[in-house]
């Protein structure tokens, strides 16, 4: 069918420089820009629709990802010169639907909920939450298992949980990976 | 400035408008104010207006009546109690004795009111046979929005079914809790192991009672001390002048029954009541310095102290979110609405929980016709604001939902009330509004798409002769099915109070204060009044047969009532 589409005239965009790591899933619709490198660890998923841009500065994403559709990760707009190292995403961080990421730094096993947004030059701490919609400020620093939810609420999560959710991020991989179909070979 | 959405809210006519009436224009003279009620002009703006108004949606009709009736002016009636969490009905027997919480496993997180899901502590199985196997180990409540959970408190639970039970025995950091049963027996053992030596003075624990031991003891001890000091007369008389005593109040009541009898009794006098003096009778210290919460307060900080909204949700006014515990889900209720006046059913839902039909449902919505406002010229300004003292001209629509053809009148004062009267024409007060039809009638049957087609010739003709762009006194702007909509011209008031003097009204002169908040807002009091004729046999079986044919019953039918226009806010100039 792809070839009764009509097809741009303009020669496409260059592709980002790309480092994936094997068994890494990412769809077919993912949009991937810019010109700064974009590392993809182990075992992480994309969605169709995530759009990464590096346009501003280099992404980096750890292993066991998750990166929802309709989320952006990296610079939006240029940065000013501060916070211009680009995204730091570690491992088995769960990017939800409709995220905007603009962090230094997301720390290992949070949780970015639906259309939530954080800031440029944010650090995110570990195994943090943000609630749906709440929003991290430019250069915010948020320490670990802090949860935001509600509007603008923080609490500090003591549970302890966090093996058992990382476990559970692990798992979530796993069966995405048989449900999305990954073509790495587009991008590289 | 949020945008300003042109409303329509309706006077019910059960408030008493008599006192919320002010007079209108400082011309009138005071022998106005002897006039009927119904003569005056109905101010939005009055205090006590605020009780009476309310949009159509809100509204009931009462049938018998033919009125309408209002949140204020109908009675509820609780149909069923439920859980709105596990949606389970609870007897309202049960509601009386164990209160309006949810008793099952419905709780809600204290830190952000989510509800609290119950989850186990261990890591479920995993490997061949899963499924199988039984999953041991505690459970904790979980709250999936801000990740609080049961463990914060030190609670964690046996058992993932009857939360509430379970919950009733534990204290926040593990500690078991006495249940009312348990208390009971234990005060017993305490009391006599008091009176065969002298008093154990009471542990530290036993200090510190809960509130529902502490109003146990209490009113154990008081009940006890009531059986002793006044074993009760022949007719419930007891013979004691002691001040504070049980027994003054029933001889009190003697003397006006039968004083005689309370007189020759109240010559064998017993012994006064004393009060509790240690914790297993109920006495609890308040102490004296906080200093334990300050130093508590230095400890948790800012992130450790419960929010006001958190603590009101508790029952026993925590002050420290470790002290705060997982809120029972309240019950809610499905009530059916009577009308105060003739006890009719306004609207009944169906009794059953899981299903959201009503049985009757009398809302004014199918009764009355909604008046909708919308501006015939797009406003000049782009702020939306009304240019004060240059005339604006609105479209009021009126929609008609009676099967029946209506005629409508509609009054207005010719100045708005208030310090600021706006100008106010009605072009065409009086008209008449098309019957509602049934909307598959028109689309589906054959002679609906003649008659469709000459009512829109009707109002093509409507349009050709009315001119579009022009409004007309005296002739309506456009009409539908069961539609037609007026032009109504307002000059609003300019917002000015430094002007000539004899440009003032008698109010502006009185009261010369600031601009109040929402002064801006152009309302506009609109007295309606509409006659339909209905069929009276439809209503009423026909069995009131008077030689008449049924079909030709029909009953002359008149409802009148006021309502306001929030047309916009005035610019300030």
């Amino acid at each position: 069918m792809s070839s009764l589409k009509r097809a741009s005239t303009a020669p496409p965009a260059p592709k980002p420089p790309v480092h994936f790591a094997p068994a890494l899933v990412i769809a077919d619709n993912a949009a991937l820009t810019g010109t700064n490198l974009i590392s993809i660890g182990l075992h992480t998923i994309i969605h169709p629709r995530a759009k990464l841009n590096s346009t501003y500065g280099p992404i980096t994403i750890g292993s066991n990802c998750i990166i929802s559709e309709r989320s952006q990760i990296g610079f939006q707009n240029p940065p000013s010169n501060s916070h211009s190292e680009g995204v730091f995403i570690e491992n088995g961080v769960v990017i939800e639907t409709g995220a905007i990421v603009e962090a230094r730094k997301v720390g290992e096993g949070s949780v970015v909920e639906v259309n939530a947004r954080i800031g440029k030059g944010a650090i995110l701490g570990k195994h943090c939450k943000v609630g749906a919609l709440c929003e991290v400020q430019a250069g915010e620093i948020i320490g670990d298992f802090t949860v935001l939810y509600a509007d603008g609420m923080r609490r500090v999560d003591r549970a302890g949980i966090e093996d058992l959710k990382l476990k559970m991020v692990g798992r979530q991989t796993e069966i995405l990976r048989k449900l999305i179909p990954s073509n790495p070979t587009k991008f590289q | 400035m949020a945008e300003f959405k042109p409303y329509t809210y309706f006077q019910c006519p059960c408030s008493d408008n008599s006192v919320s009436v002010r007079e209108v224009g400082g011309a009138n003279p005071a022998g106005q104010e002897e006039t009927d009620e119904d003569e005056r002009t109905f101010d939005p703006r009055a205090p006590r207006a605020n009780y009476s108004l309310y949009p159509l949606e809100h509204l009931l009709y009462c049938e018998d009546c033919h009125q309408i009736r209002c949140p204020r002016c109908v009675l509820d009636e609780i149909v069923c109690w439920y859980c709105p969490n596990c949606l389970f009905e609870v007897p309202s027997s049960s509601v009386k004795s164990e209160g309006n919480r949810c008793t099952r496993s419905c709780f809600q997180c204290p830190i952000c009111t989510a509800p609290l899901s119950v989850s186990s502590t261990e890591p479920p199985p995993e490997g061949l046979g899963a499924e199988y196997a039984t999953v041991s180990g505690t459970y904790v409540l979980n709250c999936s929005y801000c990740l609080w959970s049961s463990k914060e408190i030190g609670i964690e639970l046996d058992k993932p079914n009857s939360v509430y039970a379970q919950l009733a025995k534990i204290k926040n950091g593990g500690e078991p809790l006495l249940l009312p049963k348990e208390r009971r027996k234990a005060l017993e053992e305490r009391r006599e192991a008091g009176e065969d030596g002298s008093h154990i003075p009471g542990s530290k624990e036993e200090q510190e009672l809960d509130a529902e031991s502490h109003f146990y003891n209490l009113k154990s001890f008081y009940q006890e001390q009531l059986s002793d000091s006044s074993p009760a007369g022949a007719l419930g008389l007891t013979g004691d002048y002691g001040y504070g005593s049980p027994g003054a109040l029933s001889r009190i009541m003697g003397l006006y029954t039968s004083g005689a009898l309370g007189d020759r009794k109240s010559k064998n006098k017993s012994g006064t009541m004393r009060e509790a003096h240690d914790a297993l009778e109920g006495l609890q210290i308040t102490p004296l310095s906080a200093s334990d919460a300050i130093a508590r307060l230095c400890t948790s900080g800012w992130e450790g102290t419960a929010s006001l909204s958190q603590r009101r949700e508790q029952p026993h006014n925590p002050r420290f979110v470790s002290d705060l515990r997982p809120v029972a889900n309240l019950l809610r209720t499905k009530r059916s609405k009577r009308c105060k006046t003739c006890r009719h059913i306004l609207s009944k839902p169906e009794s059953k929980v899981q299903k959201t039909h009503f049985r009757i449902r009398l809302v004014a919505l199918n009764y009355i016709p909604n008046i909708a406002i919308r501006a015939l010229q797009a406003p000049s300004a782009p702020s939306g604001l009304l240019a004060p003292l240059k005339p604006t001209q609105f479209l009021l629509t009126f929609s008609n939902p009676l099967f029946d053809s209506v005629r409508v009148n509609i009054a207005t004062p010719a100045h708005t009330p208030g310090r600021f009267g706006s100008k106010v024409t009605i072009l065409c007060p009086q008209f008449e509004v098309g019957a509602n039809t049934d909307v598959w009638d028109e689309a589906l049957g054959e002679s609906g798409g003649k008659a469709g087609s000459e009512r829109e010739k009707r109002r093509t003709k409507a349009e050709a002769s009315e001119g579009q762009g022009q409004a007309e006194a005296g002739k309506i702007w456009e009409r539908g099915r069961n539609w037609v909509s007026v032009v109504v011209e307002v000059v609003p008031a300019s917002l000015r109070l430094d002007g000539p003097e004899f440009l003032k009204s008698e109010e502006q002169r009185r009261d010369a204060g600031p601009l109040r908040e929402d002064e801006d807002v152009l309302e506009i009091p609109v007295f309606v009044r509409l006659e339909w004729e209905a069929d009276v046999a439809g209503e009423e079986g026909g069995g009131l047969a008077t030689g008449n044919k049924e079909k030709e019953v029909r009953e002359k039918r008149e409802l009148a009532y006021w309502c306001v226009l929030g047309v916009g806010r005035i610019a300030q100039d």
